[in-house]
């Protein structure tokens, strides 16, 4: 097929092209000045319509032979960047350099937030310079709800669970620990897609 | 909380939620982005690509740099588009090494003969004509095309990610506009 920029044609579906790119019906007016443009505008718009049909997947689309294909993925994430600062720890031996990853601290925070029923966790942040001991921080927690769950009380259940098991298992010095409430999400009923 | 009950409670959790735990190392979370996700970047990727090879190792090691860089994405909730164009650069990406990494110019050849795939003895529809069409598009044209009336990018983006002045950009598109128009006529 020829392509050269010389046929007229070519100008008409550049033409059109930028309207129905800017969103804007192109005019009457041009579609009706030959039977070519409106040719080709329908032809355009026959593209355009297979098109956004082209990656019309279902959400979790993957079936049960892709299980292989999501285990490689998971066996090559690269664990170790997810480390974070190195938080001190006191040991009685002056020569033992006890330290405790940020990464554990988080998931620290992530299962003791997800012991609480109705509630997950999202992202965690610890803010304050945890490298230097005894520094003030603030934990700030993201969380969902589940969905006719009383948030105040969810979230204040979410806190207490939070900062008693770092009180238990580091030594940092909590100043707070702020949790935001970006979601409500619907309790999973017993009939619905069970992946396994 | 079991491993598979949590699994189940996180396939609720919104995509902010995940990408949070994600970025905070949960491996879990992740593993319910991909579940959620992966179907849709390896339909994307098998469209950029022209084809279902690669599309595989491309969509992985999307996921494998897109769990690295999690923590500096700034807004969680936008994840699944972040994730779309991390897929699109690792596909572009494999096509420029399929070129011995060639200036784009050079890729709009035309689609070597083992690359067209095998009629079949009919299209069913003009999705099927268009999948066809696309995958005689060279690489150059195709993937201007689907980054813009797919992956619904703008000129500036698909000159950034391309390395090409927008001008290339817009003939590249017209004459792929062109092309598929023609095809999809002949299909129908």
């Amino acid at each position: 097929m020829n392509a050269a920029n010389d046929d007229p044609a070519d100008d008409i579906v550049d033409v059109l092209s930028d309207y129905l790119d800017r969103g804007v019906e192109p005019p009457r007016e041009l579609i009706e000045q030959s039977p070519e443009n409106h040719l080709a505008l329908a032809a355009l718009l026959r593209v355009r319509e297979a098109a956004r049909s082209l990656i019309d997947v279902d959400e979790g689309g993957l079936s049960t032979g892709d299980e292989g294909w999501i285990d490689s993925i998971l066996t090559n994430l690269h664990r170790e960047v997810k480390a974070g600062r190195a938080i001190p720890l006191t040991h009685p031996s002056p020569r033992a350099n006890l330290t405790l990853t940020e990464g554990a601290v988080r998931g620290l925070v992530r299962a003791a937030g997800d012991s609480v029923d109705g509630v997950l966790v999202g992202r965690c942040v610890l803010d304050g310079d945890v490298t230097v001991a005894g520094s003030p921080v603030v934990v700030r927690v993201e969380a969902s709800v589940f969905w006719g769950e009383p948030i105040p009380a969810a979230a204040e259940r979410l806190r207490v669970a939070i900062a008693g098991a770092l009180i238990q298992h580091t030594e940092l010095a909590i100043e707070a620990v702020d949790v935001t409430i970006t979601d409500v999400h619907l309790r999973r009923t017993d009939d619905e897609g069970q992946q396994s | 909380m079991a491993d598979v009950d949590r699994l189940s409670s996180l396939a609720e959790a919104s995509d902010r939620i995940l990408a949070g735990r994600a970025a905070d190392g949960d491996v879990r979370g992740f593993e319910v982005l991909i579940r959620r996700h992966g179907a849709l970047m390896r339909a994307y990727a098998a469209r950029i690509l022209g084809s279902n090879a690669d599309v595989d190792d491309v969509v992985q090691d999307a996921f494998i740099t897109a769990w690295d860089k999690l923590p500096e994405l700034e807004d969680l909730s936008a994840v699944k588009s972040w994730l779309m164009r991390i897929v699109n650069h690792k596909a572009i990406d494999r096509i420029r090494a399929r070129h011995d990494h060639a200036p784009i110019e050079d890729w709009d050849d035309p689609a070597p003969e083992r690359e067209q795939p095998e009629r079949q003895a009919e299209t069913h529809s003009q999705q099927d004509s268009l999948v066809r069409a696309l995958e005689l598009l060279p690489d150059a044209q195709r993937n201007c095309w689907v980054m813009k009336e797919v992956g619904g990018f703008s000129y500036d983006e698909i000159s950034a990610e391309l390395g090409v002045p927008p001008s290339t950009v817009r003939g590249l598109l017209a004459r792929a506009r062109r092309r598929l128009m023609t095809e999809m006529e002949e299909w129908r």
